[in-house]
């Protein structure tokens, strides 16, 4: 199948993430959101963009009078504040905003609704206040007509982070060096073409995804950078990134109409807690009953909390290129001079490489190729081939594996992908 | 297809003389085996010896033909086993010669585990130069160059052979595919179970497990099995097929499965143990060799290797009268972290693709009969049209 297209469109994206690539590292990779005890939400429309170049109308929640952004403004709270939520409605159709997983939800103002109270259309205003009593990763959407207007796109995410900075939850097994966000959601352009055209109450009941999104973005948009001017309503992005034996934090929520099954390349992860409660056995025993797992299933309206690491344990040989003056492997090669990486497995240093690579006429080579085997090396490549992985870094597809969902409608590669990039310990991250 | 490659062509590779630069070799088939010298994959040769601890294979990437339940003829790319076959048959033996679901790969793990690709070009669609590759789905600590994503890696082109290598580092049940548009390749069939057997096989861990087979290393002898059957969903959309063979544009996003299935076959083809007859098509090559029906003698545990490589929907799978004990799931053993055995009891397991589940029906005091596996999204149970059949086989359990 052809897709020198989408290749075009995939170099152009990625431009901007591999300039950031080149930048400096954050502390602690956060996730992109807004804090704070009050948070000021309107609900308003705007286009939102898909990789291949469609333009759909949606409705979401801004942040004041910011402009309109799906997904809503992840809201990172700390546990045990008083979150007040005063939501201003700018659409011309009633809004609401209900928080699955949170109790003793005060709604005020505005009028009752089917699931809570409502803020009228046109200017019409409600509160939502709750105590974050606890911990975890959570979601919020719109509890009005919830078939078409999640579906347009009143939905975020709602963190609560623990009091212990650099984890999940109260226990060392939700601990991480970087978090990311995979507000995982599917889309039928038909509803918003109904509802842009003057249907505000669109058959959803013959839903038929054809776009699926990671916070907001179809790839390879997912990968560009944060804020990226030219996505003015998806200003999230995702492109994890980490050093070998740092652990990421998934904070993954199903927001689409289906389930998606989502598939780490490179290594399993643990999932340590679901719809923000870790997976325990008793409270001081952590994620004990969390399971591994190479493809974890984003469930609508549910979350998982998920850790991810990778070391290359038992490669069989030295990822890092290291190689022995006598040939020597494992403390001889120690001993000889050879220093082991940071995180370095003994067993696998200096041993070599251990097949012979075609040669380059007999390629096909990806643009996230460095040319080289080894983590933290660049190879020689053809003009025109590879060029965004100017670290050599190991990269690592993390996508739908209902593969139907890695495209942008009928174009391969899309959809609900972003790729890991694991860079050499020597190499800053940056996380845009 | 990368027109990009035309551009390579005649051009004279300088390689840096770098410390870090692998050696690079020559086009063609190349198959790399260690103690192979006559390049067939194999250490069937006088003088030939296979090193401890290591395994090789041959896979052939190509196009070929299967049968549905209902009779369509389903053009599909996919996988054929080549091991054994001389360099110079490689192309000939390979092409049409597709296999669904491909040839299982079974592994004992901490094997050295060389698996030759050869990309032998699809037949049918001259007019396409894709790549291939092999991902070894769910090994886990994987490196980008034997991962198979193209996007992160390579992928071999027609005519040539691309060496993976991995430890097979921890037991359990895996899937493979190529993963180069994987959309297109996977719907089209390059699909199939890859299985890594613990070091505990052929141990007694103390308890009565006569067969010393296991699941995984689980030092008390709970995944002890005595017969493992694959379990692979897979389903087709014809529509998708048919067109790629008829060279017209494809429908990516409004792909749509109408042949649900268990390792490459609808009910009833599913119950046939031996391959389904051989498309003309495919100058008679066998394309469909692995049967569903599962046997086992009363008291038997039998084991389910369960795992999804559909591209488009999720499947639930029962067994109508016999408890399923789920012990594995995505080739990792049940267990908390403190070692609590935390396999459960079930009548369903649901997979989305990319998914495994390690399935143990203990037969001791069932009824001796046929029992069915089947899907429970009941409009599964057909072939096309034909609304008897589909996802479904036979559990047969004799005195
Ligand atoms: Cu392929
Ligand atoms: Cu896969």
């Amino acid at each position: 199948m052809k897709r020198t297209g989408m290749k075009r469109s995939l170099l152009t994206a990625l431009a901007a993430a591999v300039f950031l690539l080149c930048g400096t590292m954050p502390a602690i990779a956060a996730i992109n959101g807004i804090t704070g005890t009050t948070f000021n939400l309107t609900a308003k429309s705007g286009y939102i963009s898909t990789a291949e170049g469609g333009s759909y109308l949606a409705w979401g929640y801004a942040n004041g009078n910011g402009l309109m952004q799906f997904p809503g403004p992840t809201l990172i709270v700390n546990q045990g504040a008083v979150v007040t939520v005063n939501l201003t409605n700018a659409l011309a159709v009633p809004v609401s905003i209900v928080f699955p997983g949170q109790t003793g939800v005060i709604a005020s103002g505005g009028s009752q609704g089917m699931l809570t109270r409502e803020a009228a259309a046109a200017g019409g205003t409600v509160s939502y206040t709750f105590t974050a009593s606890r911990p975890g990763t959570y979601t919020y959407y719109s509890g009005t007509q919830p078939d078409v207007q999640v579906e347009m796109g009143l939905a975020g995410a709602l963190i609560v982070r623990p009091g212990t900075p650099g984890q999940a939850y109260d226990h060392a097994d939700s601990a991480f060096d970087h978090e990311y966000l995979f507000f995982l959601s599917d889309m039928d352009p038909n509803i918003h073409d109904a509802v842009a055209a003057g249907n505000l109450t669109p058959d959803t009941t013959s839903h038929f995804a054809v776009y699926w999104l990671i916070n907001g973005r179809t790839a390879p948009d997912t990968m560009a950078a944060a804020g990226a001017a030219w996505l003015p309503h998806q200003p999230y992005n995702i492109m994890p990134m980490m050093h070998p034996g740092e652990r990421i934090l998934i904070r993954m929520i199903g927001a689409g109409r289906d389930a998606h099954p989502f598939h780490t390349h490179g290594n399993h992860h643990r999932i340590i807690a679901r719809d923000g409660r870790m997976l325990s056995s008793a409270p001081a025993n952590g994620a004990d009953l969390g399971e591994q797992a190479f493809t974890t299933s984003a469930v609508p309206g549910s979350t998982v909390d998920a850790i991810y690491t990778w070391t290359g344990d038992k490669m069989g040989w030295d990822f890092y290129g290291h190689a022995g003056p006598g040939g020597e492997t494992g403390q001889a090669c120690v001993d000889a001079g050879v220093a082991l990486a940071a995180g370095e497995s003994l067993a696998d240093h200096c041993k070599p490489f251990p097949v012979t690579l075609p040669s380059q006429e007999t390629l096909t080579f990806g643009q996230f190729y460095s040319g080289s085997p080894f983590l933290g090396a660049m190879g020689t490549l053809p003009p025109g081939e590879g060029g965004f992985n100017p670290n050599g870094g190991f990269l690592f597809m993390w996508h739908s594996h209902n593969e139907k969902e890695i495209v942008n409608f009928d174009i391969f590669p899309g959809g609900l992908l972003t790729m890991l990039l694991i860079e050499h310990p020597s190499v800053p991250l940056m996380n845009p | 297809m990368r027109p990009s490659r035309s551009f390579w062509i005649g051009l004279s590779i300088i390689l840096a003389a770098c410390l870090l630069s692998p050696s690079w070799t020559v086009a063609g088939v190349n198959v790399q085996c260690p103690g192979d010298n006559d390049g067939d994959a194999q250490w069937a040769t006088a003088g030939e010896t296979q090193p401890g601890n290591t395994q090789c294979m041959h896979l052939a990437a190509g196009d070929g033909f299967v049968t549905m339940a209902d009779g369509h003829l389903q053009y599909m790319f996919g996988f054929s086993d080549v091991t054994g076959v001389a360099p110079a048959d490689v192309m000939n033996t390979g092409m049409l010669a597709a296999q669904f679901p491909g040839p299982t790969i079974k592994v004992k793990e901490g094997t050295n585990f060389y698996l030759t690709l050869t990309n032998v070009g699809m037949v049918m669609r001259p007019d396409l130069f894709d790549p291939h590759t092999v991902h070894f789905h769910g090994f886990p600590n994987a490196a980008s160059i034997f991962d198979g994503e193209p996007m992160a890696s390579i992928s071999i082109n027609m005519g040539s052979s691309l060496t993976y290598y991995y430890t097979a580092p921890d037991p359990g049940t895996y899937m493979y595919h190529c993963h180069v548009e994987a959309t297109e390749h996977m719907q089209m069939g390059m699909l199939a179970n890859l299985w890594v057997t613990p070091l505990q096989d052929g141990t007694d861990p103390g308890t009565n497990c006569a067969s010393q087979k296991f699941v995984y290393n689980d030092g008390d002898g709970s995944t002890c099995y005595d017969v493992d059957f694959p379990v692979q969903i897979h389903a087709f959309d014809s529509n998708f097929h048919d067109l790629h063979v008829a060279v017209q544009p494809l429908p990516f996003a409004l792909m749509k499965d109408n042949y649900p299935m268990l390792n490459g076959r609808g009910y009833p083809d599913t119950v046939n143990t031996a391959a389904l007859p051989a498309p003309g098509e495919n100058g008679g090559k066998d394309s469909q060799i692995v049967s569903s029906l599962i046997t086992a003698t009363v008291g038997q545990k039998v084991l389910l290797r369960v795992s999804s490589l559909s591209t488009v929907d999720y499947y639930t799978l029962t067994v109508l009268g016999i408890p399923m004990k789920v012990v594995g799931k995505d080739a990792k053993m049940l267990r908390s972290s403190t070692g609590t055995n935390l396999s459960y009891l079930t009548n369903s397991v649901t997979l989305g693709g990319g998914e495994t589940y390690d399935v143990i029906l203990d037969t001791a005091g069932v009824t001796p009969g046929t029992y069915f596996l089947y899907a429970t999204d009941l409009n599964n149970l057909s072939n096309d049209s034909q609304d008897y059949g589909g996802m479904m086989t036979e559990i047969v359990i004799s005195l």
